[in-house]
């Protein structure tokens, strides 16, 4: 006979969203189990990428003093765009990106999410690696009341579970919680890899003045062949993560190869004297679910709770995930804490998770940006024209060519209308508007 | 009562070892720690047997306290007492200074309940040299039965023990009485997906350490560490390149004539005529 | 005067000597030499010397003298008529404590390496295992040369030389074939000197009750003359035969590098490298191999090698005598027809 295993409640996936959820509870005196697939946390994880610093100081405000795994802090961030053969960039350095602690910093998912998970850990929670949750178990009405593992003997009992999967969903469809599978339209396939170089080398490339400065870029255009999709480079303290994403339909049916796209971004001129030399640490590819708001799933039921990207809760423009995982994660640990105080772990109480969301901004952004991913599947031109149009433009206004300048600007405007009727392109600033803005 | 002891090393992944390709050194950072394979697959055979006679698995392993990890894992895999041997005077240690701490720790804990197997991997994928367990079977003078495959039998009653080994000719069936040591092979035991209850109690696990000093027993500092080990590493480096051949490419040339040029290289060397010749 | 003392161990298992005993012998007298120098002015002598155990294998030590041994110490006694660790190794420690050599050479097959552990241990010595290279040279702060030996470590990515400073005999176990094989001299002389063993058979601690053969006997790669080795770039375990078909042709047997036996498509006996086995033949031909160090490090020492890749940077081009920079399903065709060609010109 086995012993039963109980505890207080149960988080599924000691990722951004899931550690977080542990770490509140389990200072608030609960007895968490925080059930992780991966060998360490963070081993299977992959991100660009950048952490928001706002939503790590509202679960723990002193998190600067618990040496966090960070890499460097964001002093410059923007828009790269590429054409064909030449960049584009619109950066923004200092100002507000100087404050200490940064705003965001970048990170490497293997290190900062081990550092995350051990503050969970610190706090009482029981991290419990290389076991899958595979299914629920359930009371007789229904109400989720612990988890089945993929080990001999692995069920875990406890009232209210916290599910932290990420974004390939599949525990959260089981609960029934979203009746379709995610589309193939509604996520993007990012990969990346992870170039190692000398400090001083990045220092100089990137033009950083040490490596307390660090540059998080957006790369549109040339990047994903003008195909709905975005890069990103980061630079960290002696590695360089540099990818992009694109969407999962487009992928399949222009029938392209994640490792020979990303080989052709790597090899543009503007890029490839930046990665020249390094060695590859790490390749990997993840999904990134940009649904958003349409792809929602219910949020919680009578037991559990659905946080982060299971949620979908992923700002695709902006590349923001982490602050929206750490937040919703904190707001199911708070719902789950007052579940405990009233012993109450049905719908009653656990609705209080998506009220407490609709105060924050993850939802109130959601919202804002439903139509982000569409647009960016009827709008290529954005992929594609306008980086190409930029780079011509201003390549133009800065080449002297000794011709009169009237006759110039009148090429760089062809150079526009010739790609892009003045009038479709009017529209394209509608529709890129709505779709950020949320009109 | 059966009590098994088995070796534990930590040792990182070599199959994700990278080289600095400026300094040719060793790029240790970020390379994954793992409990040497073949100890894993010994430890699971002695827990098999645990499970079948009764009795006790007792770890024991000898490094730095990162080490502790490893000795989870082996409690995560069914061992029922840990015991690291971790002291700074330790570090530097050779093969013969690591049998040495290792035989004076077992001697211990054979007096406090007796050992009836000790298991020990066939190598350490680190170092590959396969010559700390022979070493600590010298010292303990006990027998000893390297690249073990299988274990027949365990007769507790008459005290023997019914072993299969391969050499390069055949395999072994070999009879020896207990205590004696194994060093395995792989196909000794596969390694089970360990029950949730015995992760938990691995988890929650803080094993004994032993030093120099504090612990059941005093070592003696002379053999212990890099004053116990009578080698030393030299130099290290990456091995050198010879000058490579011609390349003929078949885009180039097409593909007969690379064969052709390729095989005239060979016969000019007098090689094809030396093998052919053979071939007759 | 002293006399400093060479030693190799001799493997025999049922009067059939392992060769790499002979490669041992052939490269202590190497070592040998380099110390001839240092040796004359202090008016030292300088001995190879061998160690044999059997039962009634005096052939064996008379073949030995052969193959360049001054001096063989023989025990022949019927307790070690077959391999067990704990008579042997005590056998030889008592040898080794009488006569202290200076070096001491086993080879690193299974039955070296289980020896030279317990050998090394009961002498107190230091041991160097599996090593790829060896040579007698100076060392900062001792007064004579100091055996230095080479070894992969870390899984074949980095090269260790390490040294035994003030213990002796410095021990070495030498894997296979890293070393050619000495000339034979039939009518070489030497000493032959019996000694006892010292263990009785109840002191032998274990016992063997049986002797399971292998089913059926895999095939020997370490002592072929030609290897053919197939790679990932096979694609599928099927295409062995066409790997197949080019050993045929020349006389060979097939080899392959690590992923295809981690994938099943062929017997690990057949592995070349790091964690498979080294070769040393006349020709080697890799096919859709890429040439990782752990592969290289096994088969760089062949006499001829020919490389077959599409990918004209694939490092095994660096060890390659000549490189053909194509499709292996086109290529191997042709080779095996040329082949066939010249064989019949040659035979004409
Ligand atoms: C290429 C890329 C770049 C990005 N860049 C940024 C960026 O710069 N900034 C930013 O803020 N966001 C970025 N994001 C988004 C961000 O990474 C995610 O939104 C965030 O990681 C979500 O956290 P999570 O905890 O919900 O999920 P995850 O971090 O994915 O964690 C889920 C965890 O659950 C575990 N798990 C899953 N199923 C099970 C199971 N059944 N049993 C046990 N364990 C399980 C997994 O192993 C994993 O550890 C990026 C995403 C990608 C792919
Ligand atoms: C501790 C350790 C020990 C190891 N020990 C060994 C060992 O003993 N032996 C060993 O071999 N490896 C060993 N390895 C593995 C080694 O690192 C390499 O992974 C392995 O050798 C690669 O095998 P490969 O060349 O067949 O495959 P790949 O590296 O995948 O190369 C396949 C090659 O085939 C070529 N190719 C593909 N298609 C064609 C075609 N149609 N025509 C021509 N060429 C083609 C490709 O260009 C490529 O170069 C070890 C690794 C570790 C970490
Ligand atoms: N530091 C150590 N602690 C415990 N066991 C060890 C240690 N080093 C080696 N061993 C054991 O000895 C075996 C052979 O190791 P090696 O001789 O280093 O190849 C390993 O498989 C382990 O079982």
């Amino acid at each position: 006979m086995n012993k039963h295993i109980g505890f207080d409640a149960i988080v599924v996936g000691a990722g951004l969203a899931g550690s977080a959820a542990a770490l509140v509870m389990a200072r608030e005196g609960l007895n968490v189990a925080l059930v992780e697939r991966g060998q360490k946390p963070g081993s299977k994880n992959y991100f660009g990428g950048a952490i928001y610093t706002h939503a790590i100081a509202e679960v723990l405000p002193d998190f600067m003093e618990r040496k966090p795994k960070f890499e460097r802090p964001v002093t410059e961030a923007g828009f790269w765009f590429l054409a064909e053969d030449g960049l584009t960039k619109m950066v923004t350095q200092g100002g507000k990106l100087n404050a200490e602690p940064a705003d965001a910093y970048t990170a490497l998912r293997a290190d900062f999410d081990l550092w995350w998970a051990a503050q969970a850990q610190a706090a009482g929670a029981l991290l419990i690696p290389k076991t899958t949750v595979v299914d629920f178990i359930r009371a007789a009405g229904g109400a989720v009341v612990g988890v089945m593992t993929d080990r001999p003997e692995g069920e875990i009992y406890a009232p209210v579970v916290i599910i932290s999967e990420g974004v390939n969903n599949l525990l959260t469809q089981k609960l029934g919680l979203i009746d379709h599978d995610l589309e193939p339209a509604h996520q993007a396939l990012a990969f990346k890899q992870v170039i190692s170089l000398p400090a001083k080398e990045i220092n100089a490339r990137f033009g950083l003045p040490d490596a307390n400065h660090g540059v998080a870029a957006s790369v549109l255009g040339d990047v994903s062949l003008g195909l709905p999709g975005m890069g990103f480079i980061y630079t960290n303290k002696k590695t360089i993560s540099v990818g992009l994403g694109v969407m999962l339909d487009t992928l399949a049916e222009y029938q392209l190869r994640p490792y020979e796209v990303l080989q052709r971004y790597l090899e543009h001129p503007a890029i490839a004297p930046l990665v020249a030399g390094g060695q590859l640490l790490e390749y990997g590819g993840h999904l990134i679910p940009e649904g958003g708001w349409h792809d929602m799933p219910q949020l919680y039921t009578d037991g559990a709770m659905v946080v982060g990207d299971a949620a979908t809760m992923v700002n695709a423009l902006h590349w923001e995930g982490t602050n929206m995982a750490i937040i919703s994660g904190k707001l199911a640990a708070e719902t789950a804490l007052e579940a405990h105080q009233q012993s109450d772990f049905s719908v009653r109480t656990l609705a209080g998770y998506e009220a407490r969301l609709k105060e924050g901004f993850i939802l109130k952004d959601m919202k804002q940006y439903r139509r982000f991913s569409r647009f960016l599947e009827t709008h290529p031109e954005f992929m594609g024209t306008y980086p190409a149009f930029l780079n011509d433009a201003l390549g133009g206004f800065f080449s002297a060519y000794g011709k009169p300048k009237r006759q110039l600007f009148t090429e760089i405007y062809q150079s526009l209308t010739g790609r892009r009727s003045l009038f479709q392109a009017a529209g394209d600033m509608l529709s890129m508007g709505r779709a950020v803005l949320g009109w | 009562m059966f009590h098994a002891l088995v070796a534990i090393k930590q040792v990182p992944d070599t199959t994700n070892i990278r080289i600095d390709p400026e300094t040719g050194n060793l790029v240790r950072e970020g390379v994954p720690a793992i409990m040497n394979p073949y100890d894993a697959h010994a430890l699971a055979e002695a827990v098999k047997w645990k499970r079948k006679l009764g009795g006790k698995v007792t770890v024991v392993s000898m490094g730095p306290p990162s080490f502790i990890t490893t000795i989870r894992e082996a409690i995560e895999l069914g061992a029922d007492r840990g015991i690291l041997l971790s002291d700074r005077k330790f570090a530097g240690a050779d093969t013969l200074a690591t049998s040495y701490v290792l035989a004076a720790a077992i001697e211990v804990i054979h007096k406090e309940e007796p050992i009836s197997l000790l298991f020990f991997g066939k190598q350490a994928i680190d170092g590959d040299t396969a010559q700390v367990g022979p070493g600590v079977a010298v010292r303990l003078e006990l027998p000893i039965l390297t690249y073990a495959t299988k274990i027949r039998a365990v007769d507790l009653e008459n005290g023997f023990v019914t072993v299969e080994r391969h050499t390069e000719h055949w395999v072994e069936v070999v009879e020896t009485p207990m205590p004696t040591m194994l060093t395995c092979e792989k196909e000794i035991a596969e390694i089970p997906f360990a029950p949730l209850p015995d992760l938990i109690r691995s988890l929650r696990y803080d094993p004994e350490i032993w030093t120099m000093s504090a612990g059941p027993l005093e070592f003696d500092k002379q053999q212990v560490g890099v004053l116990g080990s009578p080698t030393i590493v030299f130099k290290m480096g990456t091995p050198p390149l010879p000058e490579p051949g011609e390349k003929f490419n078949t885009r180039e040339v097409g593909v007969e004539k690379a064969v052709k040029l390729a095989l005239d290289k060979a016969a000019a060397a007098g090689v094809l005529q030396a093998v052919l010749g053979g071939a007759q | 005067m002293t006399t400093r003392r060479f030693w190799v161990f001799i493997e025999q298992v049922e009067g059939n000597v392992h060769p790499v005993s002979w490669e041992l012998l052939g490269v202590a007298r190497d070592l040998a030499s380099q110390v001839a120098a240092e040796a004359e002015e202090k008016g030292d002598a300088v001995v190879v010397e061998a160690v044999l155990l059997g039962d009634k294998v005096e052939a064996i030590a008379q073949e030995a003298l052969g193959y360049g041994a001054d001096r063989v110490y023989l025990i022949d006694d019927p307790v070690v008529a077959y391999y067990r660790n704990c008579p042997y190794y005590k056998g030889i420690a008592a040898v080794a404590e009488k006569y202290a050599p200076e070096v001491f050479l086993i080879g690193a097959t299974i039955l070296g390496r289980d020896l030279a552990g317990a050998v090394a241990t009961a002498l107190h010595t230091g041991l160097t295992a599996d090593c790829t290279g060896l040579e007698m040279g100076e060392v900062r702060g001792v007064k004579h040369k100091l055996l230095l030996a080479t070894r992969p470590a870390f899984g074949g990515n980095i090269m260790a030389t390490i040294v035994c400073r003030q213990h002796t005999p410095q021990m070495s176990s030498v894997r296979p074939r890293v070393f050619p094989m000495p000339e034979y001299d039939p009518a070489a002389e030497g000493e032959i000197i019996r000694e006892p063993l010292g263990v009785t058979e109840a002191g032998a601690l274990t016992c063997i009750l049986e002797f399971l053969h292998h089913q059926e006997k895999s095939v020997d790669i370490e002592y072929a003359d030609v290897i053919v080795a197939g790679g990932r770039g096979l694609e599928t375990p099927e295409n062995f035969q066409l790997i197949q078909q080019l050993a045929d042709v020349l006389g060979g047997v097939v080899g392959a590098s690590r992923p295809c036996i981690d994938a099943g498509w062929i017997d690990s006996a057949q592995q070349v490298g790091q964690s498979g086995k080294t070769v040393r033949p006349k020709l080697y031909i890799a096919a859709g191999i890429s040439g990782a160090l752990q592969h290289k490090v096994g088969m760089q020492n062949s006499d001829f090698i020919i490389a077959i890749n599409s990918d004209p940077q694939a490092p095994i081009f660096e060890v390659a005598d000549v490189g053909i920079v194509g499709d292996l399903f086109q290529v191997i065709p042709a080779m095996i027809a040329q082949i066939e060609a010249y064989q019949q010109e040659a035979a004409t």
